[in-house]
Order: C-alpha cells, then sequence, then structure tokens
C-alpha cells in the first residue's frame, strides 16, 4: 500500500512517500531549503503558514519517490493532531483536495502515534521490527514529553508527562540562557560534549527527585535554578558554558531516566514490556540514548531508536507509516469527518 | 571544470574564479562546500542553477574573521558572545543583514547566517578575495552530505557539473556533523524594546512559591471576572525564563474550573483549555505574527480568558486590543529568596 503523507502540525512542512513501512520519500521544507544541510533554523510564523510551499514539497515528495498521484497511489495520510491548529488546517485542506480530486482513501494520524511509532521505518521491503507487544513508548520532543505503555498498536496508556515544559523546548531554553540563541537543543549537546569530564561538573537539582509515585516530568524548577546559577556564575567563559551545558543536559535526561525507572519497576501490567520505543526530536541526542540504553539493560529490555536522525524531527514519514499500521487494524474514517483537532490525546 | 589538490596555488585560482563570478568546491571542517562571491548576482544566479533551489530560500555565508562578520550583519550580545567563544567553528550564526550581499542571499525577513570555517584555506581564499563566500555544502539540493569529491559528483547532472569551474579536493573529510545553526536574532532588544510597559503607581504582592503564584492568579482573575460577557479579559505575562508565567496560568485555570494539565504553550504557540486560551510569543518573530495566529479573534469572543506570556515582545498587539478586552498586564521577577516572586500588575 502506497501512502502519500503530509505533515503541518507546527513549523515543518513535511511530506513523504511510504509503502508499508518502506520509505520512497521523505521531504522536510526546512531542511530541503533554509540554510540547506546545515541544520534547522527558526522560521518565522510568515513561513510557517505552510500555503505557499504545500504544494512544492508534495511534488518533491512524489518525484522522489518516482510515484504518481494518478496511478501509484492508494491513500492520503495526514496528521490531524496535536499541533497548531491554522497550520494543521493546511495539511488538512490538501489532503481533502487530493482525495477528492483523485478518488483516494484518507488516514487521519496522530502526531505523537506517529513519533511514538517511527521507529517501524525502514529503507527497505518487508523489514519486521524484532519487536513483541507490550512495549513501552517514550515521546521526546519540542512540544511533547510522554512515557506510554504500548498494549499493542493502537492501545495505549500513558504513564508519565509533562506538567510544563517539554524536554526539548527546556533543553532550548537552558541554551538561551546560557546566551545560546534559537533552537539551543543540538547546539547545547554540542557544547556539553567539549566540557571538562569529572571536574567542574556544576549541582543541579534532578526535578521531582521527591516524588513518590513517579508520573509525571517537570522542567520548570531545573530552568529557575540553571538562571540563578548561571547569575553566580557570570562572567561566563567558554569552559563554563560548556560545563553548565554538560550539567543541564545531565541532569535534564536523569529525571527521565528516574520517573522510566520508576514506572519500569512498579508496572502493574501482567505482561512485561522487553522493549521501548524511543522517538521525537531529543531521540536525536546520543547521551540520552546511552543513558537509557544503560539503564534498560538489565531488565532485559531493548532499546529501539528511527533508523536515522531525520525520522527523529517532524516529518511526514512517519505518517506514512503510521497511517499504515492504522490499516492494518482496519479503522478508516469517513473522510467528511476528519478535521483537525488542536488538543488531540493519544 | 578543473581539479586541483589542496595547495598554495588552489588558493590563487579560487580567488581568480570567484572574481570572475565562478563556482568552487572547497574542503571545510564539516562537509564539503560550494562557494560562490556572496556580493555578486550574477554568481549567486549560477549558484542557484547548480542547488536547483526554490526561490526565495538563503544561503549562509563563510567570512575570514568577526570584523568582516559585521560588515555584512548587525551582531548584537549574543552574537559577539558565541563569535568569540566558539568561532571559527562548525556554527552558523543567524543575525540581522545589512543588505550587502547579493539578493537571494539574506532570508525574506532580512537575516543572514555567517560562519567562520575552522579551515585555514578557506579563509585565505576570502582573505585573499576580501569578500564572503557561499557557505552551503557541495551537494545539490535534497542529496546526501558530501565528504568526498565522488559523493558529490555522483549524484549530480552532466549540467550541473558544467556548472561548477573549480573543485579543490583534499580527498575523504573526516565525518564530522554540518554546522550547527543559531539564530539570535529572537534576542535582538529592538524588537523586545519596542513599547515597554511603564509601571507607575503599580500593585504589587510577593510570591513565597509556585502554589502562591497560583493564588495570585486566582486572585487577579476573581477581580475581573466581573467583565466577562461585557469583554474578554487578556492576561499579559511579562517576566524572565523559569519566573513562572505559565505557574500564573495553572493558577486561571483552575479557578476556572478546568481540569487538564496546563503546560508552556512555547513549542505550540496556542493552546486552548475551554474557556481559556494560552499563547506564547516566545518564538514570534514580529508583534504582528500574534494577529496571524488568531488573537483579534480570540478577543472578540466575551467570555473568553487568555493569557500571554512573553507579552512584552507583542506589546503594540495587545495595547490595540484594549477595546475588546481588559488587558492586565502581570510582570513577574524574581525576588530574594529562592522561591520568591514579585508579582505586580496594572490594567492598561
Amino acid at each position: 500500500m502506497k501512502i502519500l503523507a503530509i505533515d503541518t502540525s507546527c513549523d515543518e512542512t513535511a511530506t513523504a512517500v511510504t509503502e508499508g513501512t518502506k520509505i520512497l520519500s521523505n521531504i522536510i521544507w526546512s531542511q530541503a531549503s533554509l540554510h540547506a544541510n546545515f541544520g534547522g533554523v527558526m522560521p518565522s510564523l510568515a513561513q510557517r503558514m505552510h500555503r505557499e510551499r504545500i504544494n512544492f514539497v508534495i511534488r518533491k515528495a512524489l518525484i522522489t519517490s518516482h510515484q504518481s498521484l494518478v496511478t501509484d497511489i492508494d491513500a492520503v495520510a495526514v496528521t490531524v493532531g496535536p499541533g497548531l491548529a491554522i497550520a494543521l488546517g493546511v495539511g488538512i485542506e490538501k489532503a481533502k483536495e487530493i482525495a477528492k480530486k483523485y478518488k483516494k482513501k484518507i488516514i487521519p494520524v496522530n502526531h505523537v502515534e506517529a513519533h511514538l511509532l517511527s521507529s517501524f521505518a525502514s529503507p527497505i521491503t518487508n523489514h519486521q521490527l524484532p519487536l513483541t507487544f507490550p512495549a513501552f513508548g517514550l515521546v521526546v520532543s519540542g512540544g511533547n514529553t510522554q512515557l506510554i505503555y504500548i498494549e499493542k498498536i493502537g492501545k495505549y496508556k500513558v504513564l508519565a508527562q509533562t506538567v510544563d515544559d517539554a524536554l526539548g523546548e527546556a533543553l532550548d531554553k537552558g541554551a538561551r540562557l546560557l546566551g545560546l540563541g534559537y533552537p539551543g537543543g543540538a547546539i547545547l549537546e554540542k557544547f556539553a560534549h567539549s566540557a571538562t569530564s569529572g571536574q567542574a561538573r556544576y549541582n543541579l537539582p534532578i526535578p521531582l527527585a521527591d516524588d513518590k509515585i513517579k508520573n509525571r516530568f517537570s522542567y520548570s524548577g531545573l530552568k529557575t535554578a540553571m538562571y540563578r546559577l548561571i547569575e553566580k556564575e557570570k562572567p561566563l567563559t567558554k569552559e563554563k558554558i560548556c560545563n553548565l551545558a554538560a550539567s543541564f543536559q545531565d541532569v535534564a535526561f536523569n529525571h527521565i531516566i528516574n520517573v522510566l525507572k520508576y514506572q519500569i519497576e512498579t508496572n502493574p501490567y501482567p505482561l512485561v514490556p522487553s522493549a521501548l520505543l524511543l522517538g521525537g526530536g531529543v531521540a536525536n541526542n546520543n547521551l540520552l540514548r546511552s543513558k537509557l540504553r544503560k539503564l534498560l539493560k538489565p531488565y532485559g529490555i531493548t532499546l529501539h531508536v528511527p533508523y536515522s536522525k531525520k525520522l527523529c524531527g517532524d516529518n511526514a514519514a512517519m505518517i506514512g507509516v503510521s497511517a499504515y499500521l492504522k490499516t492494518q487494524r482496519g479503522n478508516l474514517m469517513n473522510t467528511d469527518q476528519i478535521d483537525r483537532s488542536p488538543n488531540l490525546k493519544i | 571544470m578543473q581539479t586541483v589538490k589542496e595547495n598554495p596555488n588552489a588558493i590563487t585560482k579560487a580567488v581568480e574564479i570567484l572574481k570572475a563570478g565562478g563556482l568552487v568546491i572547497f574542503p571545510t571542517e564539516t562537509v564539503y562546500g560550494i562557494g560562490a562571491d556572496a556580493t555578486n548576482p550574477k554568481a549567486i544566479e549560477k549558484l542557484n542553477k547548480y542547488k536547483k533551489r526554490p526561490l526565495g530560500k538563503p544561503y549562509s555565508i563563510a567570512v575570514s574573521n568577526l570584523k568582516m562578520a559585521e560588515e555584512f550583519v548587525t551582531l548584537n550580545q549574543t552574537a559577539k558572545n558565541i563569535y568569540q567563544k566558539f568561532l571559527p567553528g562548525p556554527v552558523t550564526v543567524v543575525s540581522k543583514g545589512k543588505n550587502k550581499v547579493a539578493r537571494g542571499v539574506e532570508s525574506e525577513t532580512g537575516t543572514l547566517g555567517v560562519r567562520i570555517p575552522d579551515y585555514k584555506l578557506v579563509r585565505e581564499i576570502i582573505d585573499k578575495l576580501k569578500k564572503p563566500i557561499t557557505a552551503t555544502s557541495a551537494n545539490a539540493s535534497y542529496q546526501k552530505r558530501p565528504y568526498k569529491i565522488s559523493d558529490v559528483l555522483d549524484n549530480i547532472s552532466e549540467k550541473q557539473k558544467s556548472l561548477i569551474d573549480l573543485i579543490i579536493d583534499a580527498g575523504k573529510l573526516p565525518h564530522n556533523e554540518p554546522s550547527t545553526v543559531i539564530d539570535t536574532t529572537v534576542d535582538d532588544p529592538v524588537i523586545l524594546r519596542q513599547g515597554e510597559i511603564k509601571f507607575k503607581g503599580k500593585s504589587q504582592v510577593l510570591s513565597k512559591g509556585e502554589e502562591n503564584t497560583q493564588s495570585v492568579a486566582k486572585e487577579l482573575l476573581q477581580k475581573y471576572e466581573s467583565y466577562l460577557g461585557k469583554r474578554s479579559l487578556v492576561f499579559a505575562l511579562e517576566g524572565k525564563m523559569g519566573v513562572g508565567k505559565t505557574q500564573f496560568t495553572k493558577g486561571l485555570a483552575k479557578s476556572l474550573g478546568i481540569k487538564e494539565e496546563i503546560v508552556s504553550p512555547t513549542f505550540n504557540l496556542v493552546l486552548e483549555y475551554g474557556r481559556l486560551t494560552h499563547l506564547d510569543a516566545w518564538r514570534l518573530q514580529a508583534p504582528n505574527e500574534l494577529e496571524t495566529l488568531g488573537f483579534l479573534q480570540m478577543i472578540e469572543n466575551k467570555n473568553m480568558v487568555i493569557a500571554i506570556e512573553w507579552a512584552d515582545r507583542v506589546s503594540q498587539v495587545i495595547k490595540r486590543c484594549r477595546e475588546h478586552a481588559v488587558v492586565i498586564w502581570v510582570k513577574i521577577e524574581f525576588g530574594k529568596g529562592r522561591n520568591e516572586r514579585l508579582i505586580s500588575w496594572k490594567t492598561i
């Protein structure tokens, strides 16, 4: 089944063509153009309006995948939420237009579910992810931080989520406090990497360390502690910035690790998950990956991450794959009922 | 197309070609880049043909030092900070451009990405040319990152090849990640200071912690609640990062009986919870973007409570809505004690 997928949930205008779980093309506007291949940069809201670029990226996805909309595509998948309403609307409108014009089925997709299942995406045909459910899922991005229990595809329970900032947002803001501009998550990782190991690490409090039941994430307190620490350490040298970046990142991730550890050990479900699916932009961070592997190993839980970095940040290939997995369960909706749903939950 | 090895002659050759408006592929500390004289419209036109880029997509430029950067962009404190500490290196710093490069190099909003490559050969070429060159990777758009010359040549058409005038081949480059792009214009004091709200004869309370901040919000809402139905209520929240703007909004939500968890809207820009709409202007680049988000329609609903974080960034637009809404400007500042906050407010 070949799917044309569209995601306009927030900043990126993304399209893709997928066949089953295989990715035939994966086009993201910000990578395709602005400062091409030098990483992403914050788009202005005017650009965020998606409208002017959606046709271009759809064409690009089809050309790159060597598919024709008229003859080769079986369905159109589109993100309906969560996200920014005005942005979501553009993708949905376009998907409906295409579906009507070319008489294709339309599949609505939850953006967070797509991040959750992005490890299923593959560069080869008929690839089976070596995984049996139940599994844990961890979605960490600029807009979401959720730990999820996956009984099976389509059946989820949220074990913990943020009560204030998302992890990706917290990393961006930590970088900003260090005077590093925006977006800062990637640059924070870069500078943390050159920190002097062992010594001169700063003490920042691990968020919610006193929570007896660990079922939430919070980054507001860490942000404030970082602000006060930086005020105290001023003027900042390059060495201090690197060490502060490393300390902030470390504590931000340790918070995730603590909550996950608690949830693994108190798992109330009859079946113990043997895998954790990691998704979202922060899944690109190597320190987070290694901390997760280290935690999961003794429990015999395997970490699955998307096969390419491009699949971690917002993209449409994951939307196509998620839509395909959804059709496998057989719940398709009537095109008329599809509407944007900015607050959609998983 | 001519290929030369990395040597002093290559520099002379490259400068000649760049001066004549040609394209040169050169090694950097990240990937192979393709350079054109960033001030020469003809050269940029040729580069556009090579890169097959959609119109209106900007290029970063490479300069040899901070002084040269300042000829082309205005550096604010954040930018200067990054230049001093991290350049030369694999970081591209976006600043406000001075419109001194060829058309199509700066972004549509007038910003320009600048980098100082940590690669002596490139800096020497720029020094000799006395002009910045474009710092875009040598692959055509959507193709793989070029770490060796064949990565470039194997993935382009004959027509594209014919556009390249010189290749400086330094063999296989170490697999370093592309440079990280960082936007410093977000911090621009020019934007931030527009329409600063003066606090004269203000009311102020001391909050001793998160819960306290939430109760202040509740009390303020109760104080102005009687306007609802006649006019919408806008809580314009101003204060530094981590000061408790989201905490304040949590208080408003509790008071309105909203059960959902109120989280930071920084990424989504708008989050809606029934009668409460929660906005965040931190990522907005210009005040009128608040209107693009539908702010003026939101305030027309007279039963709505709207909380805007980083309101100081969009104060002109908020001031304009006074006819439809009661605007309560709330300023939160860090206090002396660890959890203390000073909260002041006034209607504007």
